[in-house]
């Protein structure tokens, strides 16, 4: 983002100066002042705001401006400093849900679980740092914990991967054609082995 | 030092997949060749299934291009051959993820320790194209008895040349000989006069590979298969020899053969 640090803009209440501060007050003050220079008389006897984009400006550093403001004929409303509250950035949230199926050369990799409420196509790839839910058949390439967990499981409501891994194991079907598992199952890891077994409540 | 082979044809759908395989497992099979088989079509794999390796595969020629892994990771041995591998693409990427230098690269290091690399081209002409043959130095055209697959094959040829390819090798995929029979289909000699290059072997049609292509097992192991007895063919000559073109002749029909019992149609 290359917005500028300092832009002073009219409005309807008198001049809006908008801060970004990403540098030091003197700077700052600079560009203000220099701005000031090339607007001559313009600003004589007006109104002035300031609006505080990024950083803080503290109350030593306002009466610095205020005093600079005024040698224009700008008087300074210091009474509300606008700052602008930012967006609260969400953390990410710990489980993708998918409501889609992967189709072929589709490959979706994610920092936490992976739940895919769609099928999982041969040549289509799921990794996830945690567990793999597939409310579908998963037919393609799954990998949990990726980033090392071994503890991760991958559960699909049909399980006929083209391979699976857990976190550093890899593990293929037989080969042959295989009967169509007739009920959800779950692998996961065990004595470093990939087991699967039937989903059933505990 | 082995010898790099591009499998292409312009035309999608003709058979350059299956080409590949039943000639590299041919080479295994019959001559007992150090055969590595490269899919160069990124994003559309298929040589993998076709063999049916596709759940073995855990490292990728894009892997290999990108110092993910080493080239001797990203090999697969076949399942039945041991002297055969495969370099599977990625499915993920796509063409312009690896670069003909790179492809020539990786050729070279190949060629090395093999005695055939065999390249399957993707259909078009594009990056893909120019990545599959920048490694090879020599062309195997596939084409099917269709003017459009011929017209492909004959744009296919002219870029080949112009790259510096010497007399690349046709093959004639998917021919009915009842229907040439019946003039309803382009004969081996319509496409010879077009095309103008060596004839390497001409294909029937024939529903095994179907099969095989379903079970990845490639035809040319199949001693009952007329496709796969004309892959061995096609392996021997690339081996040198000298074999004959199989017969194509069809078996005549019930009428037929009454009707040539009484004379009315000579068989010809």
């Amino acid at each position: 983002m290359s917005q500028k640090m300092v832009v002073i803009k009219g409005t309807r209440d008198g001049i809006s100066i908008i801060l970004r501060r990403r540098s030091d007050f003197e700077t700052i003050r600079n560009t203000i002042l220099e701005k000031l220079q090339k607007g001559g008389d313009f600003f004589k006897g007006g109104e002035a705001r300031l609006l505080v984009k990024e950083g803080h400006i503290s109350q030593e550093e306002m009466e610095q401006l205020e005093t600079m403001l005024k040698e224009y004929g700008l008087n300074l409303k210091k009474d509300h400093p606008l700052y602008t509250i930012p967006f609260p950035t969400p953390p990410l949230p710990e489980t993708l849900i998918l409501k889609k199926t992967l189709r072929s050369g589709q490959r979706i990799s994610y920092g936490g679980n992976v739940v895919v409420i769609g099928d999982v196509n041969p040549g289509s790839e799921v990794i996830a740092k945690g567990d793999i839910l597939v409310f579908g058949a998963l037919r393609g390439m799954a990998h949990a914990g990726a980033e090392g967990d071994a503890n991760s499981i991958v559960a699909a409501y049909r399980l006929q991967p083209t391979q699976l891994r857990i976190a550093g194991v890899i593990a293929r079907p037989p080969e042959g054609k295989s009967a169509v598992p007739q009920v959800p199952e779950v692998a996961r890891l065990k004595d470093g082995v990939i087991v699967i077994e039937p989903y059933y409540l505990h | 030092m082995g010898q790099v082979i591009v499998i292409t044809s312009g035309k999608g759908g003709v058979g350059k997949t299956t080409t590949t395989a039943n000639i590299g497992t041919g080479l295994a099979l019959l001559k007992h060749r150090k055969v590595v088989m490269i899919d160069a079509d990124i994003g559309l794999r298929n040589l993998d299934v076709v063999m049916g390796l596709e759940n073995r595969i855990v490292y990728d020629l894009v892997d290999v291009v990108q110092g993910v892994c080493r080239l001797k990771q990203a090999l697969i041995r076949d399942k039945r051959f041991e002297n055969l591998y495969l370099l599977p693409a990625a499915q993920t990427k796509d063409k312009t993820a690896v670069s003909p230098e790179q492809m020539k690269n990786l050729c070279d290091q190949l060629k090395e320790e093999f005695d055939y690399v065999l390249v399957d081209c993707p259909a078009g002409i594009e990056q893909g194209f120019k990545n599959a043959i920048a490694g090879a130095e020599k062309a195997i055209i596939v084409t099917t008895p269709e003017v459009s697959a011929v017209r492909d094959a004959d744009r296919v040829i002219g870029l080949l040349e112009a790259a510096g390819f010497e007399e690349p090798q046709l093959i004639i995929n998917r021919i009915r000989p009842d229907m040439v029979k019946r003039g309803d289909m382009m004969d081996i000699d319509d496409i010879i006069d077009i095309l103008a290059i060596d004839l390497l072997g001409v294909i029937p049609e024939d529903e095994r590979i179907v099969i095989s292509t379903n079970r990845g097992e490639p035809a040319v192991a199949d001693e009952s298969s007329k496709a796969g007895q004309a892959y061995r063919n096609v392996t021997r000559r690339l081996e040198g020899e000298n074999v004959p073109l199989m017969s194509l002749d069809v078996e005549p029909t019930l009428m037929e053969r009454i009707k040539m019992l009484f004379g009315l149609r000579a068989r010809k």
